[in-house]
């Protein structure tokens, strides 16, 4: 990098937050095996050398490919990651071992894609086929036979002994290409030619690949009844569609599709009726013992029960709440670790979330700005969904924490979205997207070490140095 | 385990969280004050990574920039407006002919109403007031870049 003091700075911050957040995990299993058993767990040793190696695997490949990258990022995951491990474990041990062993093939692809992905702006030259690939994902659980129903919602693939949720993989893959179309599209899509009533809107050929990105967000939720990923997959096309073009029309439009979409869910759908009946009547006493209503008002309780301090891990009855490890995780937390658990878990995810939008704010390159921005509100229109859910701001949706809620599909895809915000946060002096500067510009990202001798090797219209 | 150890390696966990949450923001703190531009509010507090930089007393926001030749002959004077870049291919707005300058060396644009400079990934690198940059820098009259052996000097 030409940037050796900030870059140093960068990466040692990382190195001593990522230690910080491998003791942190440490703690957090011995305390909640304490509380529950009163001994401490025979195998903390090898918990946190085996976290521990993952993890520090996981800085160095940063620290070398990307030095000058946000430096909180990674450790703030990993303390979301060892919080949620704890709960599960306290919750239950067997899904705890599944969790862990997740966590590391989490780990080992967030090394991979940075392995793989040597610049995250190459990805920029496959719109379409990483597309195609993000589209087939999200509808593959539609198809006969290996698609899977689950809880009421159609989305999970069986292949063999196999089955996950191929939205979790393909959310990411659908933020790149939105990043990639809506960069090379922006000027044809902020320019409005067309009028529709008081809005104005661009000619209707360039509109096309969207209106197909919408279609499928509604195929998602009638097909496969997923309100969580139809959810989330709009926010992301209409957030993405106003920074891409600056245009405020996209974003008033975008929520009017959305409040017809819900509505219209609403009056076709039994379980979006029932979710919304729910949020509003949780707590009667006359339907607090129905299933439905009951998990919504454990999990209130158990905030309640958690007050400002928490009854301590491993301490509370968090195993009361229905789905405590998946959808509830957030609540089972608060039950244990209060007021003051939860706010911090809430903390770790705005420094994520922050970080993520200051990363695209400084990015000059459009590709990289769209693919933070995207990434990022992915992480967080989910923590907002399932929090606001949890809590009964608003009707709750299944879908996971990031990072925390147990789930083999959502904690390695977010490990990979985590790799490609981070590569997309690192700075890189004279880096420019497109044109002839590309190549270039590619070529020196990708070297490992940025000295003026090979500089000089890949910059050949340049001089003796 | 007696409970009121329990509830102190509570508060100790706790304790911790909220120090790690510490540490994240000020690392990010931290980096905000050592890299990017400078914004208007901090101006004339040099930033740590800077301690040698000579500001001007002016240090008003440039208007122009005169380019010289080592020797300090003016060889052109430029007005700020939009985005130039400076380099040797012909393509650049502001030209200079200079074999140790790289085609596109740097870059020199506004925002928000105050003009940065950025090195485009130059072979020699580009140095403003005798420090090389390693990120877009903000830029205030009086300011001297050094590409090659040309030098750029910010005007009012």
């Amino acid at each position: 990098m030409q940037a050796p003091a900030q870059a140093r700075h960068a990466t040692g911050a990382q190195l001593a937050l990522t230690i910080l957040a491998v003791i942190l995990s440490g703690t957090a299993y011995v305390l909640v095996t304490l509380g529950k058993t009163g001994r401490t767990p025979p195998d903390v040793g090898a918990f946190v050398a085996i976290i521990g190696v993952a993890y520090l695997l996981a800085h160095l490949v940063v620290a070398r490919r990307a030095p000058s990258a946000d430096p909180a990022l990674l450790p703030c995951a990993a303390v979301l990651a060892g919080l949620g491990y704890a709960v599960i474990y306290r919750l239950d041990p067997d899904l705890a071992a599944a969790q862990f062993g997740w966590l590391l093939l989490g780990l080992g692809l967030f090394v991979l894609t940075f392995l793989v992905v040597r610049d995250h702006r190459s990805l920029d030259a496959y719109t379409y086929t990483i597309g195609l690939a993000g589209l087939g994902l999200l509808l593959l659980p539609i198809v006969p036979g290996i698609g899977r129903t689950i809880n009421g919602a159609r989305l999970w693939v069986s292949l063999g002994p196999l089955s996950f949720q191929p939205a979790e993989i393909g959310k990411v893959l659908i933020v790149i290409f939105l990043a990639s179309y809506l960069n090379a599209k922006k000027e044809l899509l902020a320019l409005a030619t067309r009028r529709l009533g008081p809005f104005r809107l661009p000619e209707p050929r360039y509109l096309g690949p969207l209106v197909v990105a919408w279609a499928v967000s509604l195929a998602v939720l009638f097909l496969e009844k997923d309100l969580g990923s139809s959810l989330l997959f709009f926010g992301i096309f209409v957030i993405m569609l106003w920074v891409a073009t600056g245009r405020a029309t996209y974003l008033v439009l975008g929520l009017l599709l959305f409040a017809a979409g819900a509505y219209a869910g609403y009056l076709a759908f039994d379980h979006v009726q029932l979710r919304v009946d729910v949020w509003l009547n949780a707590l009667r006493p006359d339907l607090i013992h129905d299933q439905g209503y009951g998990q919504l008002a454990q999990s209130v309780f158990a905030l309640g029960t958690g007050g400002i301090a928490g009854t301590g891990l491993g301490q509370g009855n968090p195993g009361l709440i229905p789905f405590a490890p998946t959808d509830f995780i957030f609540s089972a937390l608060g039950e244990e670790l209060g007021l003051f658990g939860t706010t911090a878990v809430l903390l770790l995810f705005l420094v994520l979330i922050g970080r993520g939008f200051r990363a695209a704010l400084a990015r000059e390159d459009g590709f990289s700005r769209l693919l933070a921005v995207g990434l990022t509100s992915v992480l967080a229109l989910q923590t907002f969904v399932i929090v606001g859910g949890v809590t009964r701001l608003i009707p709750l949706t299944g879908i996971t924490l990031p990072f925390v809620s147990y789930g083999g599909s959502s904690l390695v895809a977010n490990f990979v979205l985590l790799a490609l915000l981070i590569q997309a946060s690192a700075v890189g002096p004279g880096r420019e997207p497109r044109g002839g500067r590309h190549r270039f510009a590619q070529a020196r990202a990708a070297g490992p070490v940025e000295g003026s001798a090979d500089t000089t090797v890949v910059n050949p219209g340049s001089e003796p140095a | 385990m007696p409970p009121f150890v329990l509830t102190v390696l509570k508060i100790v966990f706790l304790a911790l969280l909220y120090f790690f949450v510490y540490r994240a923001i000020r690392s990010v703190v931290v980096d905000l004050r050592a890299g990017r531009p400078r914004s208007a509010r901090t101006k004339g507090r040099p930033a740590p990574s800077a301690p040698q930089t000579t500001r001007s007393s002016r240090g008003k926001s440039p208007r122009a920039v005169l380019v010289m030749d080592e020797h300090g002959a003016k060889l052109g004077s430029y007005r700020l407006d939009g985005t130039l870049q400076v380099g040797r291919a012909e393509a650049c707005q502001i030209h200079v002919d200079d074999t140790y300058v790289s085609q596109f060396h740097a870059r020199i644009f506004s925002r928000d109403g105050s003009w940065f400079v950025e090195d485009l990934g130059s072979t020699n690198g580009t140095y403003l007031n005798s420090r090389r940059l390693t990120s877009p820098s903000q830029l205030r009259a009086g300011d001297r870049l050094k590409l090659g052996k040309a030098v750029l000097e910010l005007r009012r």
